[in-house]
């Protein structure tokens, strides 16, 4: 069988790649840029004001000096680095797309290795387009317009609706699909789609570390633990009941009770789960979470629930990152403890999906082989998916702080040594703090912040913070003009919550925080490049939903999910009203 | 997409088994992996 379909397409993939590259290098489509890179080209405007200031400053003196105006030149902006990488990207692909585009027309492929494998090229490039198009163009605009509606709406649709590359690239898939069908010179590349989202599966273990765990509450972990594993279960269980194909209730196990999109797109190599199934488990997942992020802080006033009960409901019951953000900003927009609350249960969830990648893989393996007995252990060497493997062992390395420090979170690390000196606190801001540490000395300050603390039951670790934790840390911040441990940090983030402390003490808090905390580099290149498989991963997935495989995978998702969703809702609401405020 | 035949690998994939494809992605990872570590 010969391959290799003798089409112009594959060049003019490669052509248009490379006029990108040459419009965004030369600066012709900066317009479309400053609205697609909008939060880029912010920090280019700021760039630019300070660059010409001081371009300004150096002429009037070098005119007063009576010498020649100095040569000064712009510093790159964060635009002028998302465009370089637009052009890079670009070139590069768009140049090796031409050379194997112009080969593959010149040449008379003949059955064999080198015809099957340029044979993937224009299906990889096809699906590169329309990732590019998705990342760089539909994901901004749907950002941007999301933003924009939010003053109307009260809420980011893009956001909440998960309008991002994710979704987009898979609903574009299966546009391209249904309406325009695969063209035969992309079939054979289309098919690499699931080896590269394998490929973002296992990178995406760099982004998590173990250490994260130990600065979480016992509760939250006891409690997400509980829920995760039990929704897992039931819906196995159910499942199996119904008789769903395992793929697709292994698949919907890990949305339902991990953390949503993320979870369902690691799961689904795992279990084999078909392309339509994993759109299935995507949409029940976005509708469920969609109805929870309205239902929930409606509940949460009518109970008269705390920030900490909400948050740790909504941090268990709901299962996307965005919409537990979404909730509690809704149930409480002013006062970020229910936001943080939810995190941290958030938090806790995702760091629950190594443990339940490994469970459905043995679970699948067992399940698939029928109902003979067969000796689990053979199976799962013979069967086990070894890219999972792969996913721990990234997990394992970066817990040890091989790709960031040891401890860190999507690449984010505490570190009071690498804090630099212009970021240090101003003379101006540590008498800021210096008032407030005297005010909060005093008789009034001491007893309204001890009243505080007893109140909104601050703590660090098991203990209870005191007002003593508040002035050490205080009077070390102001000494040093940063912060020097984790512990204060956390203190000191408390305190700027109190009613009544000084805007500007807030504010330095504020910046001396930002300071202390640094993003890996080596994590933020990742970051790119899982987005990246993904997105192409996902494309080509959506490549592989027809209409017809939609309805033959039937209405039993939705029926499982509604039921686990609900009852995971409930349970948790029933588990935080009893027994929350005891415990946090 | 489903209704096109290939002789070699699956309707899903270009390997022809999900170890290959597997340990393929797994070497890919790592690449990346230890390439951006080294690089950055």
């Amino acid at each position: 069988m010969v391959y290799t379909v003798k089409s112009s397409a594959l060049l003019i993939i490669g052509i248009i790649m490379l006029a990108w590259a040459g419009l965004n290098s030369s600066g012709a489509i900066d317009g479309i840029q400053s609205y697609l890179l909008a939060s880029d080209y912010k920090d280019h405007t700021k760039v630019m004001k300070k660059y010409e200031a001081q371009l300004k400053e150096a002429t009037d003196k070098a005119a007063a000096e009576g010498k020649a105006a100095p040569e000064m030149k712009m510093p790159a902006s964060k635009f002028d680095h998302a465009k370089a990488t637009q052009s890079t990207m670009s070139n590069y692909f768009g140049a090796f797309f031409v050379l194997i585009g112009l080969f593959t027309l010149a040449w008379k492929p003949k059955p064999g290795n080198l015809d099957y494998f340029v044979s993937v090229v224009p299906g990889i490039a096809y699906i590169l387009l329309i990732a590019f198009i998705v990342r760089w163009g539909l994901d901004p605009i749907f950002g941007n317009w999301g933003k924009a509606a939010e003053p109307a709406l009260g809420w980011n649709f893009a956001k909440i609706f998960n309008l991002n590359y994710v979704v987009i690239g898979i609903v574009i898939g299966i546009i391209a699909v249904n309406v325009f069908r695969i063209p035969a010179w992309a079939a054979n590349g289309v098919r690499t789609a699931r080896f590269f989202l394998k490929t973002g599966v296992i990178l995406l273990g760099t982004l998590y570390s173990a250490a994260e765990l130990a600065q979480l509450g016992a509760l939250s972990v006891v409690m997400i633990g509980i829920f995760v594993l039990g929704s897992v279960w039931m819906v196995l269980f159910m499942g199996k009941r119904m008789g769903t194909p395992n793929s697709m209730t292994a698949v919907l196990s890990a949305g339902m009770g991990v953390c949503g999109v993320s979870a369902t797109v690691a799961a689904s190599p795992v279990v084999q789960a078909k392309a339509e199934e994993i759109a299935y488990t995507i949409g029940t997942i976005l509708i469920w979470g969609v109805g929870c992020m309205f239902v929930f802080p409606t509940i949460g006033h009518l109970l008269h629930m705390g920030p900490v009960q909400f948050g740790a409901w909504a941090g268990t019951g709901i299962l996307n990152s965005a919409q537990v953000a979404g909730a509690a900003l809704a149930f409480d927009p002013r006062n970020i403890e229910t936001l943080k609350v939810a995190e941290i249960f958030n938090i806790t969830r995702v760091l629950f999906l190594p443990i339940i990648v490994l469970w459905l893989a043995a679970w699948y393996v067992k399940h698939e082989e029928g109902a003979q007995k067969v000796n689990l252990t053979q199976v799962l060497v013979a069967k086990f998916p070894v890219f999972v493997l792969g996913f721990i062992a990234m997990f394992a390395l970066s817990s040890m702080g091989v790709f960031a420090p040891a401890g860190h979170y999507k690449g984010k690390y505490f570190s009071s040594a690498e804090i630099k000196e212009d970021k240090l606190l101003k003379s101006g801001e540590a008498s800021a703090l210096q008032g407030e540490l005297d005010r909060l000395r005093g008789a009034e300050g001491s007893q309204a912040l001890s009243k505080y603390l007893t109140e909104s039951h601050v703590t660090l670790g098991k203990r209870n913070v005191t007002s003593d934790d508040v002035y050490t840390s205080l009077t070390e911040l102001v000494a040093n003009r940063k912060i020097m441990t984790r512990e204060e940090d956390s203190v000191l983030e408390s305190l700027a919550k109190m009613d009544g402390i000084d805007k500007a003490a807030k504010e330095a808090i504020s910046t001396a925080h930002d300071a202390a905390y640094h993003t890996s580099k080596s994590i933020k290149s990742y970051r790119n490049w899982i987005a990246w498989l993904f997105a192409f991963g996902l494309i080509g997935l959506g490549m592989q939903i027809t209409g017809k495989a939609l309805k033959q995978a039937g209405g039993a998702p939705l029926v499982i999910g509604g039921v686990v969703g609900t009852v995971k809702a409930v349970g948790s609401l029933v588990v935080v009203m009893l027994f929350v405020k005891e415990f946090i | 997409m489903a209704e096109q035949k290939f002789d070699r690998g699956t309707s899903l994939s270009i390997f022809v088994s999900d170890r290959r494809e597997d340990i393929t992605a797994l070497i890919f990872a790592f690449i990346i992996a230890f390439g951006v570590l080294f690089t950055s």
